[in-house]
């Protein structure tokens, strides 16, 4: 577990940057479905229809190329548990939007932790991923977006 | 009061830790192949969930417009990217740049859907997360401080 050296090529920024935009047609989605029905229906059937979609987008893959060999040695079973801590996710995040902190209270906590876990993973390669010492340049940039983030949660989207 | 700041905080933590699984996932196999274990492990655990305390079908679901049924798949695409990318470029870029992205989108819907917003709070929030995510990327040229 060494320090890597960092990759940046732009392809994964864009794609990091772009994905994060479909996040946000991901949570008005799944709001609308939470709102005709609740917010257990809304992640069940997303992850439903998730599992279709991906065996889809899984044959569509495999039948283009032939899959990869020389992986690294097989997961351990720990890291096949990532949908448990996201299908978590959804029970506490629509709980605590529904206590005094409101949604606004919700996503700024909510950013966060994620932030602050962020920093953990990768100064101590948590769960077997690279480990990467986040420097000043990491600290500043975090600081600029999480307080830009926090502005337009907290003051600037749906006028309060 | 406390219980609720608790939860929401590790609503976030259970995001980040979500990737972080998912991304070592995707070493062994691909990003896709993480992604379909992500939605099918989800999909049984809420399944027990829902047998468990009801409310897996609610009464109003069938009147939801079809559209609203895209989450999942756009979800496959979103944990697929996430876990490619944490890869390679680390916990704290990957968060950091998905939050960009999300929050500048979020910023452009509104406004599309002329929801009433704050423009001085949207366009400084916007400039401070362009300005971070500029700070992040000059990072090689800077002559690699570590």
């Amino acid at each position: 577990m060494t320090t890597e050296a960092r990759n940046s090529h732009p392809i994964y920024f864009i794609g990091a940057f772009a994905t994060g935009g479909l996040l946000t047609f991901m949570v008005h989605l799944n709001g609308e479905l939470a709102r005709y029905g609740n917010p257990l229906f809304s992640s069940w059937t997303a992850h439903g229809t998730g599992i279709i979609a991906a065996i889809i987008l899984l044959l569509v893959v495999h039948r283009q190329r032939t899959p990869m060999v020389e992986k690294a040695p097989n997961a351990p079973l720990w890291a096949y548990l990532g949908g448990i801590s996201g299908a978590a996710t959804v029970i506490l995040t629509s709980t605590a939007v529904n206590s005094p902190l409101g949604l606004s209270g919700t996503l700024a906590l909510g950013l966060a932790g994620q932030v602050a876990f962020s920093v953990a993973a990768d100064s101590w390669g948590l769960f077997g991923l690279p480990k990467r010492r986040p420097d000043r340049r990491d600290i500043v940039a975090l600081g600029l977006v999480v307080t830009g983030a926090a502005l337009i949660i907290l003051f600037g989207r749906g006028a309060a | 009061m406390t219980v609720f700041i608790l939860l929401a905080c590790l609503g976030g933590v259970l995001v980040g830790l979500s990737r972080q699984l998912n991304g070592r996932l995707s070493i062994s196999t691909t990003p896709l192949i993480a992604s379909f274990w992500n939605h099918a492990i989800g999909f049984a655990a809420l399944t027990c969930l829902g047998l468990f305390v009801g409310g897996l079908l609610p009464a109003g679901a069938a009147e939801a417009p079809w559209y609203a049924y895209l989450g999942g798949p756009i979800g496959v695409i979103f944990v697929a990217v996430g876990s490619w990318v944490i890869a390679r470029i680390g916990a704290v870029n990957s968060a950091l740049l998905i939050i960009g992205g999300q929050m500048v989108t979020g910023v452009v819907l509104d406004y599309a859907r002329d929801v009433p917003a704050s423009f001085w709070a949207n366009a400084t929030g916007i400039v401070l997360i362009v300005g971070g995510m500029m700070v992040s990327r000059g990072r090689r040229k800077a002559g690699g401080s570590q």
